[in-house]
């Protein structure tokens, strides 16, 4: 009959979130949707905007990791969660003894995971190749972690709105990602973007995560590394907090 | 008894639209309860709500005496689910998929690994316990979602058209799977659009039409509320030219109608009506082949309440 056998509260939904995360990894990481928006795109962007300019590698670098992690992260929820909603699986996770917010962290660690990992081999890749060194590990850390963090929250929370199709979901998330990566110093240094434009990357992430990456491997940022970090996990609150109230509104 | 389910005044409104309309009632722990309605009527919203998929607009439910906004946890604590849909993961295997149930309703890892191997055992699938339920045949995956909603060991188990679509095989297994599950003293919560099936299984049935209850009773009861519906079915020898108009002719007898080689005439008094069709018989000099008399069939109660005919047979009496 009933098991109400109790862990501790906290436990019980970090093991369930744990549990999300795990069976996301298993499912979710070699689908084409997330293969496709989450390695490719980045890479077409980057070779289409950066190769050819005269920009010097150490620019560029972290410019690539950056909106590798960027596109990463941010699209195993959008894929996953329309898919689960099609299946009716995702009924099954606001239907268990859970938190709605750890259903969604669940769902965000596994975006952070990939962000991570992806990011990290592009990381490992370019080092060699363009004979670069870490100059700041703790902005790397405090880059890599929080930006997939922040980012994976992005596509989670787009991928509250109650769509079965994947590419909606794509489709809303492409609008907001392809015109933050042109305001968010990637490609185009901030100090040379018009007046509206540097306002604009004052609240885009990317720009952020991008100034840690560029702390890491130029050694120079524009922002204090704890500002960024610190308004990376502002804007991680905020995505959940509206992604949840999304979630909520199509419930009543 | 305690009660394992009790709705008071429970509505759900889309804008203008009254889905679920003020329902109350409540299931008794330990007994099979049928919900039943045509499309539309409102069962899915309510097990929507009681589920915690949607949220009540108005009104209160509670499982197991626990508010299901107020102590949503602990409501969902002790139920299993199976939907419509079996809602497995295709890509992972049998027991991920049980296991990983097992996972988000905070079953202990030794606990969750014995009870899955058991309900792969039980529903006939162990020696497939490995394989990715992507392959598996419709059945197969309905006994996995199944098997997903028992692994928690629920009190109270929701079911959405358990058996709908499936084959001879994986039906009977279903329903004795969830009887013996009863037996042990699960109280079950069945919505069903197969009549005969709510008949065989349950113990009480609601009936929502419009998004309101418009009968809830035994099974026997529910039968013994239409006189209208009781009948007489008589066959003759097969060069009997008899036809419906002769035999409305009847006293008693308010309706025939033909099935096959049958006529079925229906009457609010059996046994005037049987006198009749002898007294009818003798006159026309015809032989009688095979007579019946015919309770109501809960099909006949539905389609009375709701003006509905739905498919999936009557039974005799």
């Amino acid at each position: 009959m009933a098991q109400c056998t109790r862990k501790s509260a906290l436990l019980e939904e970090l093991e369930a979130a744990w549990a999300i995360a795990k069976k996301d990894i298993k499912i979710y990481y070699l689908k084409a949707p997330t293969l496709m928006f989450a390695i490719l795109f980045p890479f077409a962007m980057f070779f289409a905007f950066a190769v050819g300019r005269e920009m010097p590698v150490a620019t560029l670098v972290p410019g690539l990791v950056s909106i590798t992690v960027f596109f990463s992260a941010s699209s195993i929820g959008p894929s996953a969660l329309p898919l689960e909603r099609r299946i009716k699986a995702y009924d099954r996770l606001v239907c268990a003894p859970i938190s709605p917010y750890t259903v969604m962290v669940g769902k965000v660690l596994s975006g952070a995971i990939f962000g991570l990992v992806i990011g990290s081999i592009i990381l490992a890749a370019c080092l060699p190749v363009f004979g670069l060194q870490i100059i700041s590990l703790p902005g790397l850390l405090l880059g890599l972690i929080l930006a997939s963090f922040c980012f994976s929250m992005l596509g989670i929370m787009l991928a509250m709105f109650p769509r079965e199709n994947p590419g909606d979901v794509m489709l809303l998330l492409n609008f907001i990602r392809l015109p933050l990566i042109f305001i968010s110093g990637i490609f185009i240094k901030i100090e040379m973007l018009p007046y509206w434009g540097q306002v604009a990357s004052a609240f885009s992430p990317l720009t952020y995560a991008n100034d840690l990456m560029r702390l890491a491997l130029e050694g120079a940022s524009a922002f204090d590394p704890l500002l960024s970090a610190a308004l990376l996990i502002s804007f991680s609150a905020a995505f959940l907090y509206i992604g949840r109230r999304i979630d909520l509104k199509f419930r009543e | 008894m305690p009660s394992a389910v009790e709705l008071s005044g429970l509505t759900k409104r889309y804008g203008e639209i009254v889905a679920v309309d003020h329902i109350s009632f409540e299931v008794k722990e330990g007994e099979i309860f049928g919900f039943l309605g045509p499309n539309g009527a409102g069962k899915t919203t309510t097990i929507s709500m009681l589920t915690g998929l949607v949220t009540p607009t108005e009104g209160t439910a509670k499982i197991f005496g626990h508010d299901i906004r107020k102590e949503a946890k602990e409501a969902k604590r002790c139920v299993g689910i199976v939907w419509e849909e079996s809602n497995v993961y295709p890509e992972l295997s049998a027991l991920e998929n049980l296991n990983f149930a097992g996972e988000i309703y905070h079953v202990v890892k030794r606990q969750r690994e014995a009870k899955a191997l058991e309900l792969l055992e039980k529903f006939g699938l162990s020696e497939r316990k490995d394989g990715k339920v992507g392959g598996f045949s419709k059945g197969m995956k309905r006994r996995i979602a199944i098997s997903m909603a028992l692994i928690n060991s629920p009190r109270l188990l929701f079911l959405d058209e358990p058996t709908a679509g499936l084959d001879v095989q994986s039906n009977i297994v279903i329903r004795e799977a969830v009887k013996e599950e009863n037996r042990k003293g699960t109280t079950v919560f069945l919505t069903t659009h197969n009549i005969e099936e709510a008949n065989q299984m349950c113990h009480r049935i609601a009936i929502i039409n419009h998004g309101k209850i418009i009968a809830i009773d035994r099974p026997e009861n529910l039968r013994r509320t239409i006189k209208s519906a009781q009948s007489v079915q008589v066959s003759f020898e097969e060069d009997a030219e008899t036809g419906e108009a002769e035999l409305g002719k009847i006293p008693s007898v308010r309706r025939v109608i033909k099935e096959g080689h049958r006529f079925r005439l229906f009457t609010e008094d059996p046994p005037a009506a049987l006198e009749g069709i002898w007294d009818y018989a003798r006159s026309h000099g015809i032989r009688i082949l095979e007579i019946n008399t015919l309770g109501p069939t809960l099909e006949d109660v539905f389609i009375n309440l709701t003006g509905t005919a739905q498919a999936g047979a009557g039974g005799r009496s």
